[in-house]
């Protein structure tokens, strides 16, 4: 691949942040979940112990943040198979750049993917604040 | 030479624990699998020179680096989930309630007697067995943490806070319990002995224990007594129905009846309860009981016996 | 066999010897005023690894201790004291300064720099580590010790032990966390703005990803220790009741901000172990490494889920099962990204052709040991099996699995692998195979019994334990163990330091690897590279034809130096374009001064030497001054250069395209990651407290933060205008929007203490006016740092230090001062306006 396979990728310059939108996601995923769980039981929830609103809450943020993941997943899937080149992407070209960002970020949406759904598990087990 | 119970996680006998010690040789099964595939294919790597083909060992990355791991987590994760609701839920209401305070370095143990007076005992735990007990956890000083390997996980006794924990003795025997969490200084000789019994063995010891303490009968011991109040035992100890109130240290109401002294830590012995007065601080440095290495020997024979008695 | 002196180097031209003279080590005495990244990246590995045998004899001595029930060696105290030095050193002078020292040494070999872009940054961190390191562990030789265990829990480190061992501790640590954060700063800027042309981001070599992960890892791991650290002390020194019960504080803060740092903190000395396998591996392997996406996938998922992971030391404090489960899930997450690096190392491995070495043995026995690690960690993840294991022998056999095999096991490695790059001779393979075999046996005879130690019963931290509970043979066999492994480590030590001068020199780029650092002649030249290469593979040594030759004739970037000055290329974050030619600075004694001044501050502080710790303070700000005024932000000689190629560039650059900006940009942010643990403490207290702020306390009212807010806010604008003013070169109003700026900070100043002070707020009495007067005193230092820096960029205004073109230093104080309004509108808003809502 050479400098004449860069025409595939769009002028916009690839940003690096971009690799962190997933785990993003997962954090702020994770750190509502944590809080919401934390204060409800903090504040309302040791009496009864019941933690319904809190399942509700958390199920909630995971339709979401899976829903966010999936669309930064699949944009990243498409730069990743920009053009025609295959793995590893390793070639001196911008091309290859864009596509190795947008496997990275692919691999960091699966991931980030997986660990919401296990934090999601957690409120389908346990449902009370003791 | 001291002799002690068994404080083993392996060796269970309450429901919390029984459960754990079969999820921990479950894993550790499939730990020791995983650990030979994985360096078997490592040493084979390494040994075997001729090259493999790219493309399988990309399956290789994705299949065993990702799938596998993730489906094996996910089950384990459910699985350990699962045993959560179980071991976190409180004792049915009702429940025998067992309240322990983490002092540096002994347990303040009190139970509820039949009218609702609190019993206070030290450093000795007895339960009975098949049947939940609620315990409820406090420190007065810093942190520490309150663990009988043989009946089930730990609980943090944290300054400010109550914490809480339901251990279900499933058979009859003694068990020593530990701090957990380092408390400075005595930490490592902060124990107690539990007892888990037949609920009318139980039964009967608590009513024995919610009784003030026995009147010294021998001369000695009344002698003993006497010896107690003079010598100023009474400003930390409290022995009920007498003038000692002191909440500094354990109560010692009945102390005879208890299996060790020091925090689990000496058999009860006329011996070593001996040893435990003047020699306090070889036996367990850093104590906070000052040592009375020069009480004269008559007064020493004298307390041994009242307290010996205090049963 | 030839001696070294005999080998003729060929005769250096013009250009070269001007580049030798611009990077020549200084000699004598002067020696220790050298900043360059060889240099102080040695010193640093040596005194980190020097701590880590000074933790390592602390090991021993507990671990003859242990051998025997009853046993009295050590006495309760000495013995406590010696655990809590030997995971504090273990951790804070050897795991994360050596992960720093080795990268401070080889980043910029790696990607063909000539050094990192603040060698004298790289040069204070070094001194203040080595300060607050011997003055940590000389404690222990007085007795006086911090006996609150590595992790120095609360109440027992602020109401139950009253001598200065907890104050050495918190603030000859913080002082090196300092340090930390500093070379963080500079692997950050250093991996993303002095890779050479070319590099782009799928052609960095995959050490330089993981540590660009660890070092913002750095950044917001270590701040909220900082803030623990800050809130422990100010309780101690000034019984503001922060963790204290009776007063409405909790012990628990303490813990949440302590593993807020101390789990990423596992990851941040096991990434840039993994960095140096993934280094070694593909050497030996004679290929590019499988899955280069997939490990770059691994440094920055585990990088952000090791964030998720504090509570699971929590667990058995209490909190709710939802809370633990969601932590316990984390971390089982994970495993995951773990796992895939290892099957990417496995899959290079079977990948290519092996060559067998001693590097190799230690990778292998790195993996062998770090998985079983790994899998006990996957176990105490789940919360159920950790209520049995936590806080006993087994924890402590799995940690040592984790930190041993993830971390110092390839770090042996990497002493093998590049100690012919950095002392010209290799180490004995026979040797090497000895210290294997010794330190695999040992390290597993010592640690896998304790898994079983702790599950019959025995908990962490005992100095003692009874006889006939099972406990004395596993011990025993632990302590042979250790001492197995300890004599491994002398044979290694052995090797290190024997005298080598008989021996040949290594040939350059003696594994044959790919990646830049290997272009390091041999005996090495301080210059770093004859040029600065064009790279266009991820293993050019292996894949670009006549590379080394180009190099080394000078065909590349920058191979003279015609003004004698050093000089090193600034590129583009993304594409590595070239778009600087970056002066960087030369030796100077004036870091290790402002280190020992700035020490000064801390020790003095332990003692409560108030006036010294003052006189101190003074001394560290003046030598700072000095050194930001003498060396930073010069004007140069000629606005562009040539440096090679044809290529031009400037030599002074100011914004987001400056290496300066991006420094000023990556502290404040953990700056602020320090204020934010502060604020979340005013949330942690109101979420336990029934009513918070409590009924009869008295609060800062509504006023006053505001006023000061208003300011603040004013002072942001000044600056902004300042700036503006600067570059149209109108000095009145430049002088004129800067004094205005500086008189409202000190006015909002004064508002904020104003509102404590006219309120009567008594920070000892409750919880919460302590917490109120913390984030005022927070904002208030920031408000006097930022006034300092208006003064400072009017007197480089006047002196004609700074000019409308060369701007720098005001557009970083702009820079600085986005992040002060920030803090004092967050301040002011939270002490003012929650508690009308609460």
């Amino acid at each position: 691949m050479t400098d004449a396979d860069d025409e595939f990728v769009p002028e916009k310059p690839d940003r690096l942040w971009s690799l962190t939108f997933p785990p993003l996601v997962w954090a702020v995923h994770f750190l509502a979940s944590y809080l919401t769980a934390a204060i409800w039981c903090a504040k309302a929830g040791p009496q009864a112990g019941d933690a319904d609103p809190v399942r509700v809450a958390i199920a909630a943020y995971t339709v979401v943040a899976l829903t966010l993941i999936a669309v930064f997943g699949w944009i990243a899937f498409r730069k990743h198979r920009t053009g025609e080149a295959t793995l590893p992407h390793d070639f001196d070209s911008r091309a290859d750049q864009h596509r190795f960002l947008g496997f990275a970020t692919t691999l960091l949406a699966i991931l980030s993917f997986v660990a919401t759904v296990f934090t999601a598990l957690v409120v389908v087990f346990v449902g009370s604040c003791h | 030479m001291n002799s002690f119970p068994t404080q083993s996680a392996l060796d269970p006998a309450g429901q919390g624990a029984e459960s754990i010690a079969q999820l921990f040789y479950w894993m550790s099964g499939g730990a020791a699998l995983i650990w030979c595939l994985v360096i078997g294919l490592a040493v084979y790597a390494i040994r075997r020179p001729q090259a493999h083909h790219y493309r399988l060992t990309r399956l290789l990355v994705i299949g065993g680096g990702a799938v596998v791991p993730t489906v094996v987590l996910t089950c384990l994760l459910s699985y350990g989930l699962s045993m959560m609701p179980e071991l976190q839920r409180p004792a049915p209401e009702g429940s025998l309630t067992v309240h322990v305070h983490g002092v540096r370095w002994w347990w303040r143990v009190e139970y509820l007697g039949p009218s609702g007076q609190p019993i206070a005992t030290a450093n000795e735990i007895r339960l009975p067995v098949d049947q939940p007990i609620e315990f409820k956890l406090f420190s007065e000083d810093v942190i520490h943490s309150f663990w009988i390997p043989s009946l089930g996980g730990k609980v943090d006794m944290i300054p400010g806070r109550t914490t809480r924990l339901k251990l279900h003795p499933t058979r009859v025997g003694q068990f020593r319990g530990v701090c957990a969490e380092y408390c400075g200084g005595a930490h490592a000789q902060m124990n107690f002995d539990v007892v888990v019994s037949d609920a009318a063995t139980f039964e009967r010891w608590l009513a024995d224990q919610s009784a003030p303490a026995s009147e010294p009968e021998t001369d000695l011991a009344v002698a003993g007594k006497a010896v107690f109040s003079q010598r100023g035992c009474g400003a930390c100890h409290a022995i009920r129905g007498t003038a000692a109130d002191g909440l500094v240290g354990p109560d010692l109401t009945h102390l005879g009846s208890r299996l060790r002294l020091g925090a689990s830590l000496l058999d009860n012995t006329r011996q070593n309860l001996r040893r435990w007065i003047t020699q306090t601080h070889q036996v367990k440095p850093k104590v906070e009981m000052p040592a009375f290495e020069a009480l004269p020997e008559d007064e020493l024979t004298a307390l041994v016996a009242y307290l010996e008695q205090l049963k | 066999m030839s001696a070294p002196e005999i080998r003729q180097d060929p005769p250096l031209d013009d250009r070269a010897r001007r580049l030798l003279k611009a990077w020549e080590t200084p000699r004598g005495w002067r020696y220790w005023s050298a900043v360059n990244n060889s240099e102080v990246g040695l010193w640093y590995t040596i005194a980190a690894f020097t701590f880590f045998l000074f933790g390592g004899v602390l090991a021993l001595v507990m671990r003859i201790q242990l051998a025997f029930p009853e046993n009295d060696f050590l006495t309760a105290d000495q013995y406590n004291q010696i655990f809590t030095m030997h995971g504090s050193v273990m951790m804070f002078l050897f795991a994360v300064p050596i992960l720093e020292a080795i990268s401070i040494m080889l980043l910029p070999e790696m990607m063909g720099a000539r050094d990192l872009p603040f060698p004298r940054l790289s040069a204070y961190g070094f001194w203040c580590f080595v300060i607050g390191g011997v003055f940590v562990c000389g404690s222990l030789f007085f007795g006086v010790g911090p006996q609150g265990g590595w992790f120095m829990y609360p109440p027992m480190t602020t109401e139950y032990q009253s001598g200065v061992g907890v104050d050495i501790w918190l603030l000859g640590l913080s002082f090196i966390e300092v340090a930390s954060i500093a070379a963080a700063v500079e692997l950050i800027v250093g991996v993303l703005k002095c890779r050479p042309p070319g590099m782009r981001l799928n052609l960095i070599p995959l050490y330089a990803w993981y540590i660009l992960v660890v070092a913002v890892m750095i950044l917001f791991a270590f701040p909220p220790l900082i803030a623990g650290d800050m809130l422990m002390e100010l309780e101690r020194a000034l019984d503001w009741p922060f963790f204290d019960a009776s007063r409405g504080g909790d012990p628990l803060l303490w813990q949440h901000l302590f593993w807020i740092f101390g789990h990423p903190e596992v990851y941040i000395v096991f990434l840039p172990s993994i960095a140096l396998v993934a280094m070694i591996v593909p050497t030996f392997a004679r290929t590019p490494m499988v899955g280069y996406g997939w490990i770059v996938l691994a440094a920055v998922g585990t990088g952000f889920l090791s964030f998720g992971l504090w509570v699971h030391h929590m667990f058995t404090t209490g909190l709710p099962g939802i809370t633990i489960g969601i932590f316990s899930a984390a971390s089982e997450a994970v495993a995951i990204p773990t796992g895939v690096q290892i099957f990417c190392f496995i899959a290079t491995l079977l990948v290519g052709r092996v060559t067998r070495s001693v590097c190799l043995l230690f990778v292998l026995a790195g993996l062998a040991t770090f998985i079983i690690g790994g899998l006990t960690g996957v176990m105490v993840a789940l919360a159920p099996f950790d209520y049995q294991a936590h806080d006993t022998y087994f924890i402590v056999g799995h940690l040592h699995y984790v930190l041993v095999g993830g971390t110092i096991f390839p770090i042996v490695a990497g002493f093998y692998y590049f100690y012919p790059l950095v002392r010209g001779k290799q180490l004995s393979e026979r040797l090497g195979t000895i210290a294997f075999w010794l330190m695999l046996i040992g390290f597993n005879v010592s640690f896998f019994p304790m898994h079983l130690t702790g599950l019959i019963g025995m908990p962490r931290r005992i100095y003692t334990y009874p006889a006939g509970m099972g406990f004395e043979t596993l011990n025993l066999v632990s302590s042979i163990g250790a001492f197995i492994l300890a004599a491994g480590f002398v044979v290694f030590l052995w090797d290190v330091l024997r005298p080598k001068s008989k021996q040949d020199l290594a040939p350059r780029n003696v594994w044959n690897a790919g990646t830049l650092e290997w272009l390091a002649e041999v005996p090495d030249k301080p210059w770093g590279v004859r040029s600065i290469p064009i790279v266009k593979s991820r293993y050019p040594l292996w894949d670009q034809e006549n590379f080394v030759r180009d190099v080394d004739e000078g065909n590349f970037y920058l191979s003279d130096a015609e003004e004698t000055l050093r000089e090193t290329l600034v590129t583009t974050t993304v594409d590595a374009t070239p778009i600087q030619c970056l002066r960087v600075p030369g030796p100077t004694f004036l870091t290790m001064f402002a280190a020992l001044f700035t020490g000064g501050v801390f020790i003095f502080s332990t003692y409560h030497w108030w006036w010294a710790a003052g006189v101190s303070g003074v001394l560290s700000l003046v030598t700072i001054l000095t050194w930001l005024w003498t060396g930073t932000a010069l004007i140069p000689e000629k606005d562009r250069k040539d440096v090679g190629l044809g290529l031009e560039l400037p030599t002074y650059v100011s914004g987001p395209r400056a290496v300066g900006w991006w420094a000023m940009f990556i502290t404040m942010l953990g700056d602020m990651t320090a204020f934010v643990s502060l604020v979340f403490g005013y949330f942690f207290y109101w979420t336990i407290h029934e009513d918070f702020p409590p009924q009869d306390a008295r609060g800062p009212g509504i006023l006053w933060p505001l006023v000061s807010m208003a300011c603040v806010l004013f002072a942001w604008a000044a600056t902004l205008l300042a700036k503006r003013f600067n570059r149209q070169d109108s000095a009145p109003r430049f002088y004129g929007s800067i004094a205005a700026g500086a008189t409202a900070a000190v006015v909002g100043a004064l508002a904020l203490v104003g509102a404590c002070y006219f309120h009567q707020m008594d920070p000892t009495r409750h919880v919460y006016p302590a917490i109120v007067c913390a984030l005022v005193l927070w904002t208030v230092v920031h408000l006097a740092v930022g006034v300092t820096m208006h003064l400072y960029c009017l007197a480089r205004r006047a002196a004609s230090r700074m000019t409308s073109r060369y701007d720098a230093d005001i557009v970083n104080v702009t820079l600085y001062w986005h992040f002060m309004a920030v803090t004092s509108l967050i301040t002011s808003l939270v002490i003012s306006l929650f508690p009308l809502v609460s």
